[in-house]
């Protein structure tokens, strides 16, 4: 077999196991792949960047149709915070080319370890059976500014039984924590939910499950903003790219439909304990070098 | 402001079937290309070379070489077209948008989503310029 198919395959099936294992302890594809990719399979951070923006897109446009359908994603929201996460996506993607590889092994991995916390939290609560407590710091009313931009939305929740509405406040906090999601989306290649998730959950007060689904939904539109850079300076190999993509995109699907059903919370502990000891790898691999 | 008074806090359905249209068609258009690409390069038993040493010409970086690559039936082209569609996916989306928005008659979301479009525009012309 030649070395061409050998790699060719090994990414697919690498890829594959990136989107499922991402999917399934909440993740995106692009967070997992990356690591991989430098750290195992020693190919270029910007190669490895723009094969994993790619296979964010290709995630984040697959799922959000169902999420859009749904109405979980609150589309005005996404639109408008979007100018902040392209423009901070076009800023990390020039700066990609002027910051030293090292630090930029240092930066994915304090942003990757940021990312497990929600993730590790979760299941904490499932290990000592305690069912998640209700969502501080949801607000009445909107801001102004919020009202002015008709940032309230609702969506019905089959587990309450109920339609939830919410409305808005702190947006100019929550733009400004977007911009910094756009930054480490084009800088890492990841399509950086965590911090989307936080800008609109934690500052802006929506709920968890419309924030979760309209972060998704703007993930694809970042992550587009940068990949068109990468693009034009050549920074997308397509014989990487294309399995990249396709195994994310697949093993996602997996992961989201399928993987639930089998795995119990102690398959989710493993691959827990698995990301987190690569993202001590990445630290490690910006401190020594090589 | 109020257009017609709605209290409807969610964009209507016509806005949400646009966008999930735009977004299944891009995916499921890209990735159809991508394989018809790697079927392309096991046909041409290329899978026995090194890619990019000289054994195919390297992967195109703009649309003219791209076209010349799709003329030329190379594959490494025609899976860079199910890449390049692939990226284009969020742009239509967003374009679409403001379309939708349009027809609700949100001209401020109009004008939000025509900002958003107009900077990921941006985004390829610094891409070419710095680059």
């Amino acid at each position: 077999m030649s070395m061409f198919l050998v790699e060719f395959s090994q990414l697919l099936v690498v890829s594959f196991f990136a989107g499922a294992v991402g999917s399934l302890l909440g993740l995106g594809g692009g967070i997992i792949i990356v690591p991989v990719m430098t750290l195992f399979l020693r190919i270029d951070f910007r190669t490895a960047a723009g094969a994993s923006l790619i296979a964010v897109i290709a995630t984040s446009s697959g799922s959000a149709a169902a999420y859009v359908r749904d109405r979980l994603a609150n589309i005005r929201v996404g639109m408008l915070l979007e100018i902040l996460t392209s423009l901070g996506a076009i800023t990390g993607a020039l700066l990609v080319g002027r910051i030293a590889g090292r630090t930029l092994f240092v930066v994915f991995a304090l942003v990757l370890m940021y990312s497990l916390v929600p993730t590790g939290q979760k299941i904490l609560a499932e290990l000592s059976h305690k069912a998640s407590s209700g969502q501080p710091g949801q607000s009445a009313v909107s801001s102004r500014l919020a009202l002015a931009l008709r940032l309230e939305g609702s969506y019905f929740d089959p587990a309450k039984g109920r339609t939830v509405e919410y409305h808005l406040r702190r947006v100019p906090l929550g733009a400004a924590i977007m911009y910094m999601a756009g930054l480490a989306s084009g800088m890492l290649g990841i399509g950086s939910g965590a911090f989307k998730v936080l800008a609109m959950d934690s500052v802006m007060g929506m709920p968890i499950k419309s924030s979760t689904a309209t972060s998704n939904f703007m993930i694809g539109v970042t992550a587009a903003a940068s990949a068109g850079i990468y693009f034009s300076r050549g920074e997308i190999d397509p014989f990487v790219a294309a399995p990249v993509a396709l195994g994310v995109l697949a093993g996602s699907l997996f992961g989201a439909m399928i993987l639930p059903k089998m795995a119990g919370t102690g398959i989710r502990v493993a691959f827990f304990a698995v990301i987190v000891a690569i993202s001590v790898q990445m630290l490690l691999r910006g401190i020594r070098g090589g | 402001m109020e257009p017609r008074g709605s209290r409807d806090a969610n964009p209507s359905r016509a806005v949400e079937k646009v966008v999930i249209l735009a977004l299944r068609s891009g995916v499921v258009l890209s990735a159809a290309i991508i394989c018809l690409g790697l079927a392309m390069l096991i046909a041409k038993g290329i899978f026995s070379n090194q890619i990019g040493s000289g054994a195919t010409p390297l992967p195109p970086r703009d649309l003219g070489a791209l076209a010349a690559g799709l003329g030329a039936f190379d594959p490494g082209s025609v899976v860079t077209l199910g890449l390049v569609i692939l990226i284009a996916t969020p742009f239509a989306r967003v374009a679409v948008s403001i379309l939708a928005f349009a027809l609700e008659r949100d001209w401020r979301y109009v004008v939000i989503t025509s900002i958003v479009l107009g900077i990921l525009g941006a985004s390829l012309a610094l891409g070419k310029s710095l680059g």
